[in-house]
Protein backbone atom coordinates (compact mmCIF):
# COMPACT_ATOMS: atom_id res chain seq x y z
CA UNK A 1 0.00 0.00 0.00
CA UNK A 2 2.28 2.18 0.61
CA UNK A 3 4.52 1.90 -2.38
CA UNK A 4 1.71 4.62 -4.03
CA UNK A 5 2.92 7.60 -2.65
CA UNK A 6 3.62 9.94 -5.33
CA UNK A 7 6.72 11.16 -6.23
CA UNK A 8 6.73 14.08 -3.96
CA UNK A 9 9.93 16.57 -3.84
CA UNK A 10 9.23 16.85 -0.55
CA UNK A 11 9.60 13.08 0.24
CA UNK A 12 12.41 13.44 -1.49
CA UNK A 13 14.26 15.99 0.70
CA UNK A 14 13.08 13.68 4.38
CA UNK A 15 14.54 10.58 2.97
CA UNK A 16 16.15 10.47 6.25
CA UNK A 17 12.54 10.52 7.59
CA UNK A 18 9.50 8.51 9.01
CA UNK A 19 9.49 6.26 5.69
CA UNK A 20 12.64 6.07 5.69
CA UNK A 21 13.25 2.26 7.14
CA UNK A 22 13.49 -0.65 4.23
CA UNK A 23 10.50 -2.95 3.18
CA UNK A 24 10.90 -5.38 5.40
CA UNK A 25 10.41 -3.20 8.37
CA UNK A 26 7.50 -1.27 6.76
CA UNK A 27 6.11 -5.10 6.37
CA UNK A 28 6.54 -5.45 9.81
CA UNK A 29 4.85 -2.23 10.84
CA UNK A 30 1.45 -2.79 8.71
CA UNK A 31 1.60 -6.52 10.24
CA UNK A 32 1.95 -4.93 13.56
CA UNK A 33 -0.93 -2.59 12.88
CA UNK A 34 -3.25 -5.37 12.49
CA UNK A 35 -2.22 -7.30 14.94
CA UNK A 36 -3.09 -3.84 16.90
CA UNK A 37 -5.98 -3.11 15.51
CA UNK A 38 -7.70 -6.31 15.49
CA UNK A 39 -6.83 -6.46 19.43
CA UNK A 40 -8.59 -3.29 20.04
CA UNK A 41 -11.35 -4.14 18.29
CA UNK A 42 -12.18 -7.12 20.72
CA UNK A 43 -11.15 -5.44 23.31
CA UNK A 44 -13.52 -2.50 22.52
CA UNK A 45 -16.21 -5.22 21.53
CA UNK A 46 -15.64 -7.25 25.32
CA UNK A 47 -15.35 -3.70 26.78
CA UNK A 48 -19.45 -3.39 26.30
CA UNK A 49 -20.23 -7.26 26.58
CA UNK A 50 -24.19 -6.51 26.81
CA UNK A 51 -24.31 -4.15 23.45
CA UNK A 52 -21.80 -6.84 21.79
CA UNK A 53 -23.67 -9.64 22.99
CA UNK A 54 -26.65 -8.34 21.64
CA UNK A 55 -25.52 -7.56 18.19
CA UNK A 56 -24.16 -11.27 18.09
CA UNK A 57 -27.09 -12.63 19.02
CA UNK A 58 -29.17 -10.88 16.34
CA UNK A 59 -26.82 -11.77 14.21
CA UNK A 60 -26.90 -15.14 15.38
CA UNK A 61 -30.32 -15.89 15.14
CA UNK A 62 -30.17 -14.62 11.58
CA UNK A 63 -27.94 -17.05 10.66
CA UNK A 64 -29.70 -20.01 12.26
CA UNK A 65 -32.52 -20.47 10.24
CA UNK A 66 -30.95 -20.93 6.85
CA UNK A 67 -28.34 -23.16 8.60
CA UNK A 68 -31.62 -25.49 10.38
CA UNK A 69 -33.10 -25.88 6.53
CA UNK A 70 -29.77 -26.26 5.04
CA UNK A 71 -29.72 -29.33 7.49
CA UNK A 72 -33.18 -30.78 6.95
CA UNK A 73 -32.41 -30.78 2.98
CA UNK A 74 -28.83 -33.11 3.35
CA UNK A 75 -30.91 -34.44 5.36
CA UNK A 76 -33.25 -35.34 2.73
CA UNK A 77 -31.12 -35.78 0.14
CA UNK A 78 -29.36 -38.43 2.09
CA UNK A 79 -32.52 -40.17 2.47
CA UNK A 80 -33.29 -39.72 -1.13
CA UNK A 81 -29.78 -41.57 -2.29
CA UNK A 82 -30.89 -44.66 -0.19
CA UNK A 83 -34.73 -44.94 -2.20
CA UNK A 84 -33.59 -44.54 -5.35
CA UNK A 85 -31.58 -47.68 -5.16
CA UNK A 86 -34.74 -49.18 -4.15
CA UNK A 87 -37.26 -48.16 -6.55
CA UNK A 88 -39.38 -51.25 -7.18
CA UNK A 89 -41.72 -52.13 -10.13
CA UNK A 90 -44.68 -54.63 -8.93
CA UNK A 91 -45.92 -56.33 -12.36
CA UNK A 92 -49.54 -58.01 -11.93
CA UNK A 93 -49.93 -60.87 -14.24
CA UNK A 94 -52.92 -61.91 -16.19
CA UNK A 95 -54.81 -64.45 -14.25
CA UNK A 96 -54.78 -66.52 -16.32
CA UNK A 97 -50.71 -67.40 -16.12
CA UNK A 98 -49.80 -70.40 -14.48
CA UNK A 99 -47.26 -70.82 -11.77
CA UNK A 100 -45.33 -72.56 -13.89
CA UNK A 101 -45.47 -69.89 -16.82
CA UNK A 102 -45.00 -66.97 -13.92
CA UNK A 103 -41.25 -68.97 -12.96
CA UNK A 104 -40.44 -69.56 -17.17
CA UNK A 105 -41.17 -65.96 -17.72
CA UNK A 106 -39.18 -64.63 -13.75
CA UNK A 107 -36.02 -66.56 -15.67
CA UNK A 108 -36.51 -64.65 -19.06
CA UNK A 109 -36.59 -61.34 -17.40
CA UNK A 110 -33.60 -62.16 -15.18
CA UNK A 111 -31.57 -62.56 -17.90
CA UNK A 112 -32.38 -58.56 -19.50
CA UNK A 113 -29.06 -55.99 -18.55
CA UNK A 114 -31.82 -53.68 -17.10
CA UNK A 115 -33.11 -55.59 -14.42
CA UNK A 116 -31.43 -57.12 -11.19
CA UNK A 117 -33.25 -58.90 -9.22
CA UNK A 118 -36.77 -60.77 -9.72
CA UNK A 119 -39.01 -62.03 -7.03
CA UNK A 120 -41.93 -64.19 -7.97
CA UNK A 121 -44.81 -64.00 -6.02
CA UNK A 122 -47.10 -66.90 -6.10
CA UNK A 123 -50.77 -65.87 -5.75
CA UNK A 124 -51.43 -68.81 -3.14
CA UNK A 125 -48.86 -68.03 -1.11
CA UNK A 126 -49.79 -64.57 -1.33
CA UNK A 127 -53.31 -65.49 -0.25
CA UNK A 128 -52.17 -67.51 2.65
CA UNK A 129 -49.93 -64.77 4.17
CA UNK A 130 -53.10 -62.13 3.61
CA UNK A 131 -55.01 -64.56 5.46
CA UNK A 132 -52.65 -64.78 8.70
CA UNK A 133 -51.70 -61.32 8.45
CA UNK A 134 -55.50 -59.64 8.66
CA UNK A 135 -57.24 -62.90 10.70
CA UNK A 136 -59.61 -63.13 7.47
CA UNK A 137 -59.92 -66.85 7.08
CA UNK A 138 -63.51 -67.28 7.30
CA UNK A 139 -63.93 -64.49 4.58
CA UNK A 140 -61.16 -65.74 2.44
CA UNK A 141 -62.62 -69.16 2.74
CA UNK A 142 -66.07 -68.06 1.33
CA UNK A 143 -64.46 -67.16 -2.06
CA UNK A 144 -64.15 -69.77 -4.19
CA UNK A 145 -61.25 -68.55 -5.98
CA UNK A 146 -58.13 -66.82 -5.33
CA UNK A 147 -58.63 -63.49 -6.27
CA UNK A 148 -55.18 -62.48 -6.65
CA UNK A 149 -53.15 -62.06 -9.90
CA UNK A 150 -49.24 -64.01 -9.47
CA UNK A 151 -47.09 -60.78 -9.01
CA UNK A 152 -43.44 -60.01 -9.82
CA UNK A 153 -41.34 -58.16 -8.32
CA UNK A 154 -39.04 -56.57 -10.24
CA UNK A 155 -35.88 -54.31 -9.14
CA UNK A 156 -34.28 -52.31 -11.86
CA UNK A 157 -30.13 -52.58 -12.36
CA UNK A 158 -28.71 -49.78 -10.50
CA UNK A 159 -27.51 -48.40 -13.95
CA UNK A 160 -30.54 -47.22 -14.52
CA UNK A 161 -30.73 -43.16 -12.74
CA UNK A 162 -33.63 -41.33 -12.25
CA UNK A 163 -37.28 -42.44 -12.30
CA UNK A 164 -37.90 -41.72 -16.08
CA UNK A 165 -35.33 -44.29 -16.69
CA UNK A 166 -36.83 -46.90 -14.83
CA UNK A 167 -40.54 -45.92 -16.00
CA UNK A 168 -39.46 -46.68 -19.39
CA UNK A 169 -38.21 -50.24 -18.10
CA UNK A 170 -41.56 -50.84 -16.70
CA UNK A 171 -43.68 -49.57 -19.80
CA UNK A 172 -41.30 -52.34 -21.81
CA UNK A 173 -42.65 -54.94 -19.14
CA UNK A 174 -45.99 -54.26 -18.97
CA UNK A 175 -45.94 -54.61 -23.21
CA UNK A 176 -45.26 -57.94 -22.24
CA UNK A 177 -47.99 -60.17 -23.07
CA UNK A 178 -48.36 -62.30 -20.09
CA UNK A 179 -48.30 -58.95 -17.88
CA UNK A 180 -51.56 -57.33 -16.66
CA UNK A 181 -49.93 -54.13 -15.74
CA UNK A 182 -47.27 -52.38 -13.36
CA UNK A 183 -47.04 -50.38 -10.46
CA UNK A 184 -43.92 -48.37 -9.97
CA UNK A 185 -43.86 -47.41 -6.13
CA UNK A 186 -41.35 -44.20 -7.35
CA UNK A 187 -44.19 -41.64 -7.82
CA UNK A 188 -43.80 -40.38 -4.40
CA UNK A 189 -39.83 -40.47 -5.02
CA UNK A 190 -40.61 -37.82 -7.36
CA UNK A 191 -42.79 -35.88 -6.04
CA UNK A 192 -40.32 -35.77 -2.61
CA UNK A 193 -37.54 -34.41 -5.35
CA UNK A 194 -39.86 -31.56 -6.32
CA UNK A 195 -40.99 -31.07 -3.06
CA UNK A 196 -36.90 -31.16 -2.32
CA UNK A 197 -36.20 -29.22 -4.94
CA UNK A 198 -39.06 -26.43 -3.90
CA UNK A 199 -37.27 -26.47 -0.48
CA UNK A 200 -33.69 -25.80 -2.13
CA UNK A 201 -35.05 -22.63 -3.42
CA UNK A 202 -37.02 -21.42 -0.62
CA UNK A 203 -33.52 -22.55 1.64
CA UNK A 204 -31.42 -20.25 -0.98
CA UNK A 205 -34.13 -17.43 -0.75
CA UNK A 206 -34.36 -16.99 3.04
CA UNK A 207 -30.51 -17.22 2.90
CA UNK A 208 -30.28 -14.45 0.82
CA UNK A 209 -33.26 -12.39 2.81
CA UNK A 210 -31.56 -13.04 6.02
CA UNK A 211 -27.73 -12.66 4.93
CA UNK A 212 -29.40 -8.70 3.40
CA UNK A 213 -31.06 -8.21 6.61
CA UNK A 214 -27.26 -9.30 8.24
CA UNK A 215 -25.84 -6.97 6.45
CA UNK A 216 -28.14 -4.23 7.71
CA UNK A 217 -28.09 -4.90 11.20
CA UNK A 218 -24.02 -4.51 10.89
CA UNK A 219 -24.35 -1.36 8.65
CA UNK A 220 -26.11 0.05 11.24
CA UNK A 221 -23.70 -0.69 14.13
CA UNK A 222 -21.03 0.36 12.07
CA UNK A 223 -22.52 3.30 11.03
CA UNK A 224 -22.83 4.28 14.75
CA UNK A 225 -19.34 3.12 15.63
CA UNK A 226 -18.09 5.66 12.89
CA UNK A 227 -20.22 8.35 14.15
CA UNK A 228 -19.45 7.93 17.41
CA UNK A 229 -15.51 8.27 16.40
CA UNK A 230 -15.84 11.24 13.95
CA UNK A 231 -13.09 12.72 15.92
CA UNK A 232 -10.00 10.42 15.28
CA UNK A 233 -11.02 9.67 12.34
CA UNK A 234 -10.62 13.04 11.20
CA UNK A 235 -7.63 13.20 13.05
CA UNK A 236 -6.11 10.23 11.34
CA UNK A 237 -7.06 11.61 8.08
CA UNK A 238 -5.38 14.56 9.08
CA UNK A 239 -2.02 12.66 9.91
CA UNK A 240 -1.71 11.35 6.88
CA UNK A 241 -3.89 8.10 7.41
CA UNK A 242 -4.60 6.18 4.30
CA UNK A 243 -8.46 5.19 3.29
CA UNK A 244 -7.36 1.48 4.36
CA UNK A 245 -5.87 2.39 7.54
CA UNK A 246 -8.55 4.62 9.06
CA UNK A 247 -11.31 1.32 7.57
CA UNK A 248 -9.47 -1.29 9.18
CA UNK A 249 -10.79 -1.04 12.33
CA UNK A 250 -14.18 -1.36 11.44
CA UNK A 251 -13.42 -3.67 9.06
CA UNK A 252 -11.88 -5.98 12.10
CA UNK A 253 -15.43 -4.25 14.17
CA UNK A 254 -17.73 -6.23 11.35
CA UNK A 255 -15.82 -9.52 11.30
CA UNK A 256 -15.55 -9.92 15.05
CA UNK A 257 -19.28 -9.32 14.94
CA UNK A 258 -20.39 -11.62 12.56
CA UNK A 259 -17.73 -14.61 13.95
CA UNK A 260 -19.37 -13.76 17.32
CA UNK A 261 -22.84 -14.14 15.49
CA UNK A 262 -21.59 -17.34 13.70
CA UNK A 263 -20.48 -19.03 16.60
CA UNK A 264 -23.84 -18.37 18.38
CA UNK A 265 -25.86 -19.81 15.70
CA UNK A 266 -23.57 -23.15 16.12
CA UNK A 267 -24.43 -23.17 19.36
CA UNK A 268 -28.07 -22.71 18.69
CA UNK A 269 -28.16 -25.03 15.61
CA UNK A 270 -27.20 -27.48 18.27
CA UNK A 271 -29.50 -26.35 20.88
CA UNK A 272 -32.29 -27.13 18.01
CA UNK A 273 -31.14 -30.66 16.58
CA UNK A 274 -31.39 -31.65 20.57
CA UNK A 275 -34.59 -30.69 20.77
CA UNK A 276 -35.53 -31.76 17.66
CA UNK A 277 -33.70 -35.13 18.07
CA UNK A 278 -35.92 -37.63 19.34
CA UNK A 279 -39.31 -36.42 17.68
CA UNK A 280 -37.44 -37.33 14.01
CA UNK A 281 -36.26 -40.38 15.46
CA UNK A 282 -39.88 -41.72 16.15
CA UNK A 283 -41.55 -40.57 12.95
CA UNK A 284 -38.27 -41.87 11.17
CA UNK A 285 -38.77 -45.54 13.38
CA UNK A 286 -42.60 -45.23 12.32
CA UNK A 287 -41.77 -45.78 8.81
CA UNK A 288 -39.29 -48.40 9.65
CA UNK A 289 -36.91 -45.88 8.36
CA UNK A 290 -33.05 -46.83 9.90
CA UNK A 291 -32.38 -43.16 8.90
CA UNK A 292 -29.93 -41.11 10.87
CA UNK A 293 -30.22 -37.61 11.52
CA UNK A 294 -27.57 -35.84 10.48
CA UNK A 295 -26.43 -33.01 12.27
CA UNK A 296 -23.95 -29.83 12.35
CA UNK A 297 -20.56 -31.56 10.95
CA UNK A 298 -17.35 -30.33 11.12
CA UNK A 299 -17.05 -29.03 7.72
CA UNK A 300 -20.95 -27.24 8.13
CA UNK A 301 -19.47 -25.51 11.12
CA UNK A 302 -16.03 -24.25 9.40
CA UNK A 303 -18.17 -23.29 6.48
CA UNK A 304 -21.00 -20.86 8.82
CA UNK A 305 -18.13 -19.43 10.75
CA UNK A 306 -16.76 -18.50 7.76
CA UNK A 307 -19.27 -17.30 5.50
CA UNK A 308 -20.61 -15.44 8.76
CA UNK A 309 -17.63 -13.61 9.07
CA UNK A 310 -17.07 -12.67 5.75
CA UNK A 311 -20.72 -11.34 6.09
CA UNK A 312 -19.78 -9.18 8.89
CA UNK A 313 -16.77 -7.81 6.84
CA UNK A 314 -19.09 -7.61 3.94
CA UNK A 315 -21.37 -5.27 6.27
CA UNK A 316 -18.56 -3.51 7.86
CA UNK A 317 -17.51 -2.90 4.27
CA UNK A 318 -20.30 -1.22 3.03
CA UNK A 319 -21.40 1.08 5.76
CA UNK A 320 -17.59 2.22 5.62
CA UNK A 321 -18.03 3.17 1.73
CA UNK A 322 -21.08 5.04 2.38
CA UNK A 323 -20.36 6.92 5.78
CA UNK A 324 -16.55 7.13 6.19
CA UNK A 325 -15.66 9.67 2.78
CA UNK A 326 -18.17 12.26 4.60
CA UNK A 327 -16.18 12.72 7.54
CA UNK A 328 -13.41 15.25 6.63
CA UNK A 329 -11.82 17.20 8.83
CA UNK A 330 -12.44 20.80 9.12
CA UNK B 1 9.56 25.70 0.06
CA UNK B 2 5.68 27.32 -0.03
CA UNK B 3 4.65 29.30 -3.02
CA UNK B 4 1.06 31.04 -3.75
CA UNK B 5 0.40 32.78 -6.66
CA UNK B 6 -2.63 34.82 -6.68
CA UNK B 7 -4.52 32.14 -5.04
CA UNK B 8 -8.32 32.91 -4.51
CA UNK B 9 -10.36 31.01 -2.24
CA UNK B 10 -14.26 30.91 -2.69
CA UNK B 11 -16.06 28.41 -0.20
CA UNK B 12 -19.23 26.83 -1.52
CA UNK B 13 -21.75 29.52 -0.04
CA UNK B 14 -20.37 32.02 -2.11
CA UNK B 15 -17.93 33.10 0.73
CA UNK B 16 -14.58 34.80 -0.51
CA UNK B 17 -12.15 33.94 2.22
CA UNK B 18 -8.89 34.47 -0.01
CA UNK B 19 -8.52 36.89 -2.36
CA UNK B 20 -5.03 37.35 -5.21
CA UNK B 21 -3.26 35.90 -2.37
CA UNK B 22 0.58 35.88 -3.26
CA UNK B 23 3.48 34.86 -1.21
CA UNK B 24 6.35 32.56 -0.75
CA UNK B 25 8.10 30.93 1.91
CA UNK B 26 11.82 29.79 1.60
CA UNK B 27 13.07 26.18 3.08
CA UNK B 28 14.17 26.72 7.00
CA UNK B 29 12.16 29.89 6.79
CA UNK B 30 9.52 31.19 9.93
CA UNK B 31 6.55 32.88 9.60
CA UNK B 32 3.59 34.37 11.53
CA UNK B 33 0.17 35.09 9.78
CA UNK B 34 -1.70 37.67 10.99
CA UNK B 35 -5.34 39.61 10.67
CA UNK B 36 -8.64 40.32 12.35
CA UNK B 37 -11.10 37.47 12.83
CA UNK B 38 -11.88 36.34 10.11
CA UNK B 39 -9.23 37.43 7.94
CA UNK B 40 -8.29 33.99 6.09
CA UNK B 41 -5.66 32.90 7.99
CA UNK B 42 -7.11 29.09 8.62
CA UNK B 43 -8.39 29.04 5.51
CA UNK B 44 -4.95 29.58 3.98
CA UNK B 45 -3.05 27.15 6.32
CA UNK B 46 -6.74 24.78 5.20
CA UNK B 47 -5.16 25.04 1.60
CA UNK B 48 -1.71 23.81 2.56
CA UNK B 49 -2.78 21.08 4.48
CA UNK B 50 -5.24 19.63 1.02
CA UNK B 51 -8.34 19.75 3.94
CA UNK B 52 -9.38 22.44 0.98
CA UNK B 53 -8.79 23.24 -2.36
CA UNK B 54 -7.74 26.82 -4.21
CA UNK B 55 -10.64 28.44 -6.25
CA UNK B 56 -7.86 29.65 -8.78
CA UNK B 57 -4.64 30.39 -8.66
CA UNK B 58 -1.61 28.25 -7.75
CA UNK B 59 -0.17 26.35 -4.34
CA UNK B 60 3.13 24.84 -4.46
CA UNK B 61 4.63 22.97 -1.99
CA UNK B 62 8.08 21.34 -1.89
CA UNK B 63 7.88 22.00 -5.46
CA UNK B 64 4.85 19.74 -5.71
CA UNK B 65 1.49 22.42 -7.17
CA UNK B 66 -1.10 20.68 -5.32
CA UNK B 67 -4.04 21.23 -7.74
CA UNK B 68 -1.98 17.91 -9.46
CA UNK B 69 -2.35 15.79 -6.21
CA UNK B 70 -5.26 13.15 -6.43
CA UNK B 71 -7.75 12.77 -4.06
CA UNK B 72 -6.17 9.38 -3.04
CA UNK B 73 -2.36 10.89 -2.33
CA UNK B 74 -3.63 13.27 0.43
CA UNK B 75 -2.31 11.17 2.92
CA UNK B 76 0.73 10.84 1.97
CA UNK B 77 1.35 14.25 1.22
CA UNK B 78 0.26 15.18 4.53
CA UNK B 79 3.03 12.57 6.13
CA UNK B 80 5.27 15.41 5.08
CA UNK B 81 3.73 18.52 6.52
CA UNK B 82 3.28 18.31 10.57
CA UNK B 83 0.27 20.78 11.87
CA UNK B 84 -0.74 21.87 15.40
CA UNK B 85 -4.02 23.23 16.13
CA UNK B 86 -5.85 25.66 18.55
CA UNK B 87 -7.62 23.33 20.53
CA UNK B 88 -5.13 20.28 19.85
CA UNK B 89 -7.03 17.51 18.19
CA UNK B 90 -6.03 15.16 20.86
CA UNK B 91 -7.39 11.89 21.11
CA UNK B 92 -8.32 11.48 25.05
CA UNK B 93 -9.44 7.59 24.85
CA UNK B 94 -5.57 6.72 24.17
CA UNK B 95 -2.32 7.49 25.93
CA UNK B 96 0.03 10.38 25.38
CA UNK B 97 2.57 7.86 23.82
CA UNK B 98 -0.48 6.90 21.57
CA UNK B 99 -1.44 10.01 20.85
CA UNK B 100 2.05 11.38 19.48
CA UNK B 101 2.76 7.98 17.60
CA UNK B 102 -0.07 8.42 15.40
CA UNK B 103 1.67 10.04 12.20
CA UNK B 104 4.06 6.90 12.27
CA UNK B 105 1.11 4.19 12.81
CA UNK B 106 -0.42 5.62 9.92
CA UNK B 107 2.82 5.14 8.04
CA UNK B 108 3.31 2.33 8.83
CA UNK B 109 6.18 2.24 10.78
CA UNK B 110 7.60 -0.70 12.72
CA UNK B 111 7.15 -0.51 16.46
CA UNK B 112 10.76 -0.13 17.89
CA UNK B 113 11.00 2.67 15.38
CA UNK B 114 7.49 3.79 16.68
CA UNK B 115 9.25 3.85 20.17
CA UNK B 116 12.39 5.62 19.45
CA UNK B 117 10.99 8.46 17.94
CA UNK B 118 8.38 8.74 20.18
CA UNK B 119 10.41 9.39 22.90
CA UNK B 120 12.89 11.40 21.05
CA UNK B 121 9.71 13.92 20.17
CA UNK B 122 8.52 14.11 23.65
CA UNK B 123 11.54 14.55 24.81
CA UNK B 124 12.09 17.95 22.96
CA UNK B 125 8.43 18.72 24.15
CA UNK B 126 9.87 18.42 28.07
CA UNK B 127 6.99 15.69 28.56
CA UNK B 128 8.93 12.77 28.50
CA UNK B 129 7.47 11.95 31.80
CA UNK B 130 4.12 11.70 30.86
CA UNK B 131 3.96 9.42 28.10
CA UNK B 132 1.62 6.91 30.21
CA UNK B 133 -1.16 9.43 30.94
CA UNK B 134 -3.91 10.22 28.68
CA UNK B 135 -4.95 14.01 27.80
CA UNK B 136 -7.13 14.93 30.03
CA UNK B 137 -4.55 14.35 32.96
CA UNK B 138 -2.64 17.17 31.45
CA UNK B 139 -3.02 21.27 31.63
CA UNK B 140 -3.68 22.96 28.58
CA UNK B 141 -0.30 23.79 27.88
CA UNK B 142 1.04 20.33 28.51
CA UNK B 143 -2.24 19.33 25.88
CA UNK B 144 -0.42 21.79 23.29
CA UNK B 145 2.97 20.65 23.34
CA UNK B 146 1.80 16.96 23.04
CA UNK B 147 0.01 18.21 20.27
CA UNK B 148 3.26 19.75 18.82
CA UNK B 149 5.08 16.81 19.66
CA UNK B 150 2.84 15.17 17.29
CA UNK B 151 3.14 17.12 14.70
CA UNK B 152 6.87 17.00 14.68
CA UNK B 153 7.60 13.36 15.52
CA UNK B 154 7.58 12.12 11.91
CA UNK B 155 10.18 14.94 10.96
CA UNK B 156 8.31 17.25 8.56
CA UNK B 157 9.91 19.48 6.69
CA UNK B 158 6.76 22.04 7.30
CA UNK B 159 5.39 22.73 10.51
CA UNK B 160 2.01 24.19 10.09
CA UNK B 161 0.14 25.97 13.70
CA UNK B 162 -3.03 27.40 13.58
CA UNK B 163 -3.67 29.60 16.72
CA UNK B 164 -1.55 27.51 18.91
CA UNK B 165 -1.34 29.78 21.70
CA UNK B 166 -5.13 30.69 21.51
CA UNK B 167 -6.34 29.55 24.65
CA UNK B 168 -2.86 30.31 26.68
CA UNK B 169 -1.55 32.36 29.44
CA UNK B 170 1.32 34.70 27.86
CA UNK B 171 3.72 33.06 29.87
CA UNK B 172 2.52 29.49 28.16
CA UNK B 173 2.68 30.93 24.80
CA UNK B 174 5.61 32.22 24.93
CA UNK B 175 7.44 28.77 25.79
CA UNK B 176 5.23 27.16 22.94
CA UNK B 177 6.80 30.02 20.51
CA UNK B 178 10.45 29.39 21.85
CA UNK B 179 9.24 25.15 20.57
CA UNK B 180 8.77 26.68 17.47
CA UNK B 181 11.85 28.27 16.94
CA UNK B 182 13.33 25.80 18.16
CA UNK B 183 12.41 23.65 15.55
CA UNK B 184 12.78 26.45 13.30
CA UNK B 185 16.57 26.43 13.93
CA UNK B 186 17.08 22.78 13.00
CA UNK B 187 15.84 23.93 9.59
CA UNK B 188 12.47 23.02 9.39
CA UNK B 189 10.07 25.77 7.72
CA UNK B 190 7.58 27.21 10.17
CA UNK B 191 4.31 28.93 9.34
CA UNK B 192 2.22 30.24 12.66
CA UNK B 193 -1.26 31.53 12.29
CA UNK B 194 -2.06 34.10 15.54
CA UNK B 195 -3.46 37.13 16.37
CA UNK B 196 -1.11 37.40 19.35
CA UNK B 197 0.37 40.55 18.24
CA UNK B 198 1.88 41.35 21.30
CA UNK B 199 4.01 37.97 21.20
CA UNK B 200 5.01 38.41 18.09
CA UNK B 201 6.42 41.41 18.08
CA UNK B 202 8.76 40.46 20.38
CA UNK B 203 9.72 37.55 17.99
CA UNK B 204 12.18 38.39 15.23
CA UNK B 205 10.45 36.58 12.43
CA UNK B 206 9.07 37.96 9.53
CA UNK B 207 5.13 38.82 9.89
CA UNK B 208 2.55 38.57 7.05
CA UNK B 209 -0.60 40.21 7.39
CA UNK B 210 -4.15 39.19 5.84
CA UNK B 211 -7.11 41.59 5.75
CA UNK B 212 -10.47 40.56 4.31
CA UNK B 213 -8.93 37.49 2.21
CA UNK B 214 -6.36 39.62 1.09
CA UNK B 215 -2.61 40.07 1.81
CA UNK B 216 -1.94 43.92 2.85
CA UNK B 217 1.64 42.90 4.28
CA UNK B 218 3.69 40.07 2.68
CA UNK B 219 6.53 41.01 5.82
CA UNK B 220 9.73 41.49 4.16
CA UNK B 221 10.11 38.64 1.08
CA UNK B 222 8.58 39.39 -2.09
N1 LIG C 1 -16.36 26.07 5.50
C1 LIG C 1 -16.66 27.36 5.30
N2 LIG C 1 -17.73 27.68 4.56
C2 LIG C 1 -18.05 28.96 4.33
N3 LIG C 1 -17.37 29.99 4.79
C3 LIG C 1 -16.30 29.75 5.56
C4 LIG C 1 -15.88 28.43 5.84
N4 LIG C 1 -14.78 28.48 6.61
C5 LIG C 1 -14.51 29.79 6.78
N5 LIG C 1 -15.41 30.54 6.15
C6 LIG C 1 -15.41 32.00 6.09
O1 LIG C 1 -14.22 32.43 5.50
C7 LIG C 1 -13.70 33.56 6.18
C8 LIG C 1 -12.29 33.27 6.63
O2 LIG C 1 -12.34 32.28 7.63
P1 LIG C 1 -11.04 31.80 8.40
O3 LIG C 1 -11.47 30.71 9.31
O4 LIG C 1 -10.01 31.48 7.39
O5 LIG C 1 -10.65 33.09 9.21
P2 LIG C 1 -9.51 33.26 10.31
O6 LIG C 1 -8.63 34.33 9.81
O7 LIG C 1 -8.89 31.95 10.61
O8 LIG C 1 -10.34 33.77 11.54
P3 LIG C 1 -10.11 33.47 13.10
O9 LIG C 1 -9.02 34.39 13.52
O10 LIG C 1 -11.41 33.85 13.72
O11 LIG C 1 -9.78 32.05 13.22
C9 LIG C 1 -14.64 33.84 7.33
O12 LIG C 1 -15.46 34.92 6.96
C10 LIG C 1 -15.45 32.59 7.48
O13 LIG C 1 -16.78 32.91 7.84
MG1 LIG D 1 -8.87 30.64 12.24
Amino acid sequence: MSSKRPASPVKKKVASGAQASGPSSALKGYFSNHLKVSKLSFKEQTDRPVATLLTCSVIGIALVLPTLLMILLSNIHAANFDWDGSAQITLFLEQKVTSKEAVELTRKLENRVDVSRIEFLDKDKALDDFKTQFQLESVVDFLDQNPLPHALLVTPSSTLKGVPAIEQLMQQLEALPEVESGLLDALWIQRLKSITSFLERVVVLIALMLALAVLLILGNTIRLAIENRKEEIAVLKLVGGTRPFVCRPFLYMGMLYGLGGSLIAVILTHIVLAILYAPIEALALSYQSNFNLKGLGFDSTLLLIVFGTALGWLGAWLAVRRHLDEIEPT
Amino acid sequence: MLQFSTVDKRYPDGHEALKQVSFSLERGEMAFLTGHSGAGKSTLLKLIMLMERATRGQVIVGGQNLSAIHRRQIPYFRRHVGVVFQNHRLLFDRSVYDNVALPLEVAGSNPREIGKRVRAALDKVGLLSKEKLTPIQLSGGEQQRIGIARAVVNKPPLLLADEPTGNLDPALSQEIMKLFADFNRVGVTVLIASHDLELISQMPYRVIELNQGRIVDPGYSD
